[in-house]
């Protein structure tokens, strides 16, 4: 066994996802120096990491090659997901600066913690093994446990983070005996080299076929837990509710962009061969999750609607966006159509970071001190009181409906797409239906904000500067996105998911 | 381990971890100080250490030292001061010490079964012969193709982790 030599490696192409680990861990230190009247020094370090890191990740973009001998991967695909987790970073840190401060709990080692699961997002979408993929996964989840309970005076914070604690650590276990058995089967972790495994078992039709098939469906477990698909999205009403709200907007974000970064890295790159007879058609897998996005729409969709808190509906909401994204992994499950869905899938989480993001600014502007001012109610003559902040919530609320010249139409168009030309024309329709049907609770909203009067509007209490560039940021994109797809459908260009490793 | 040959000093080496492994058994079960117990635990597993590495299984002497000693002694330790009011029994037996009694003595007459009985019967054949030293786990852990990106992300990990903790359990100021 030899000790290969630095040059081997290849760490320029990871260097993106190694510079932000590496200065986050300095900025722990940079911390303690800065004064606690002086913590938005902290933010503007890790915006300014974040904005290197982003530059950096856009001159190695498009690259497709592995780095550290084939268990890093750096393709288009990770390059558009590291994208995208970086947009999702940086507003967040802008969404959090005043917040934290108003809230009283403004502390310099909540930016680290955003920074390491930036971190581990991006290990995540690049993870080319089982043993990376569950250890980025950890190093996404951790902080966020953590950032979820930091506001420890509350009651509802501490639920939150514990919740989200215990169930993550079930998920976790999951995930690792899922890869175990997919071990157990195949005799590797990497995950080029598994699909080489799978194609012989199946040929063969060996009995290693059920280690796989339940190996897979463990998988699919846990990291439909980290995106909250039905049915294992029970925490994330409570956790949503709870965390501290820039928190909850990026969760809602970061870890949905990670969990199907890397559910259809395994997928399409591991096991796309799955099939229990050899000449099957479609994967062993595809009708699992196909009926997984097609219920996650149904029910996120229609207990949204029942909701009176702006974050739990937002919570619920989220729920039904990962059945759509969902809706694209099932789709890349057909041969030949897993680059449509891949695209599909990055526009969809682009747009969707920047609406939500958005949404969640507007949220933050509306919430006192005290948790209160999160109900739907309160938005309640905001159109007559404050314009401008009403027009952008409703364009957030169209483009989370996906009504055209919005950035979510984009991306649902892309996904719906994908999955008719994947044959599954009933989980199309489904997913067209369950978007009509959103617009009702997404429009009352708007109903609320021009249709309705009240004497005493709510009093914005947490548009300030930072707040505020969020807000005009994420109100850009999403015109520009849905105005112009051809930006995004650009920079994606042939974007797909290489098997550079092994090919 | 030839014993034939004298007193080797592999032989002396046995024979203190030995007094160490037995005489700290006996010591947590006859001390009346949970914290005592906990110490002399800690003393015991150390000499199981040692016999690791007579075995030259070196790396599960230090897993031994790492784990048992360092984290499952410590986590004794803690569990036991936090419940202090436990920390000093009065009474030696109570009313079921029959019943323990009989669960240990069936279980030491199976383990000593387990263990003599190999010794008369056909010598089985070790399970694998391949030697796998420290050294090929450490180069194992640091070199490109094997698990140098799960190590170095795992450190990381390990860090945020223990940074949040902190930031969780501290006071506010």
């Amino acid at each position: 066994m030899t000790i290969p030599a630095l040059g081997d490696l290849n760490l320029y192409v990871a260097l993106p996802a190694i510079f932000l680990a590496l200065f986050t861990t300095f900025l722990l230190i940079i911390d303690l120096f800065i004064a606690q009247e002086h913590k938005n020094n902290t933010a503007y370090l890790a915006l300014g990491a974040l904005a290197v890191a982003f530059v950096w990740n856009l001159l190695t973009f498009n690259n497709n090659t592995t780095a550290f001998l084939g268990m890093f991967v750096a393709d288009s695909f990770s390059g558009f997901l590291n994208m995208i987790v970086l947009i999702g970073a940086m507003l967040t840190i802008l969404l959090s600066m005043d917040y934290l401060r108003r809230m009283g709990i403004e502390q310099g080692e909540y930016y680290s913690m955003v920074l390491f699961s930036t971190a581990g997002m991006m290990f995540m979408g690049s993870a080319n093994n089982l043993i990376v993929i569950f250890i980025a996964l950890e190093l996404l989840s951790i902080p966020l446990y953590v950032m979820a309970a930091i506001r420890h005076q509350d009651v509802k914070s501490e639920e939150s983070g514990i919740k989200y604690f215990i169930l993550g650590a079930f998920a976790s276990a999951f995930f690792v005996y899922g890869a175990a058995l997919i071990y157990g089967a195949t005799g590797t972790t990497n995950l080029p080299a598994i699909f080489t495994a799978v194609g012989e078992i199946v040929n063969t039709g060996s009995d290693s076929i059920f280690y796989l098939v339940a190996g897979s469906a463990l998988i699919i477990v846990a990291l439909g837990f980290k995106v909250a698909v039905v049915p294992f999205h029970m925490w994330t009403p409570d956790v949503y509710e709870g965390a501290p709200t820039p928190l909850t907007a990026f969760m809602s974000v970061g870890g949905k962009a990670g969990g199907f970064a890397a559910l259809l890295r395994v997928m399409v790159v591991a096991l796309p061969a799955l099939t229990v007879q050899s000449g099957d058609a479609a994967t062993v897998w595809q009708l699992t999750l196909a009926v997984i996005a097609a219920l996650t729409m149904i029910l996120g969709n229609v207990v949204a609607i029942s909701q009176t808190n702006i974050k739990r509906m937002l919570a619920y909401s989220s729920i039904a966006h990962a059945g759509y994204i969902l809706m694209a992994v099932a789709a890349a499950g057909t041969a030949g159509v897993s680059d449509a869905a891949t695209r599909g899938m990055l526009v969809y989480l682009l747009s969707y970071t920047f609406t939500n993001l958005g949404a969640f600014a507007i949220v933050i502007t509306l919430e006192k001190e005290d948790g209160t001012g999160t109900a739907i109610e309160d938005f309640v003559g905001l159109g007559r009181s404050r314009p401008m902040l009403a027009m952008m919530m409703a364009f957030f609320m169209f483009s989370l409906t996906g009504v055209p010249a919005t950035a979510g139409f984009i991306g649902k168009f892309l996904v719906f797409g994908a999955s008719i030309e994947a044959g599954l024309v009933w989980l199309a329709v489904i997913g067209v239906l369950t978007s009509v049907f959103s617009a009702y609770y997404y429009v009352r909203i708007i109903v609320n904000m021009y249709l309705r009067d009240t004497d005493k509007p709510s009093e914005i209490v947490g548009e300030t500067q930072f707040v505020k560039y969020a807000t005009y940021i994420s109100f850009t994109a999403v015109l520009v996105l849905g105005l112009f797809p051809a930006l995004a459908l650009n920079l994606l260009g042939g974007a797909q998911i290489t098997l550079a490793s092994l090919f | 381990m030839n014993f034939g040959e004298g007193l080797t000093p592999e032989a002396i080496a046995f024979g203190l971890f030995t007094i160490l492994t037995i005489g700290g058994a006996f010591g947590v079960v006859t001390t009346r100080n949970l914290v005592r117990g906990a110490i002399w635990l800690i003393v015991s597993l150390f000499g199981i250490a040692g016999f690791f590495v007579l075995l030259s299984a070196p790396f599960l002497a230090s897993v031994q030292v790492l784990v048992y000693i360092g984290a499952i002694g410590i986590l004794f330790s803690f569990a036991v001061m936090l419940t202090r009011g436990m920390t000093n029994l009065k009474e030696r037996f109570n009313s079921q010490w029959w019943l323990a009694g009989l669960a240990a003595l069936t279980a030491f007459l199976l383990l000593m079964m387990g263990v003599v009985i190999p010794v008369f019967g056909n010598t089985i054949a070790p399970v694998s012969d391949q030697v796998t030293s420290t050294v090929d786990l450490g180069v194992a852990l640091v070199s490109g193709n094997q698990y140098v990106l799960p190590f170095e992300v795992a450190s990381l990990l390990l860090t945020a982790a223990m940074i949040g903790a902190i930031v969780i359990a501290r006071e506010d100021d």
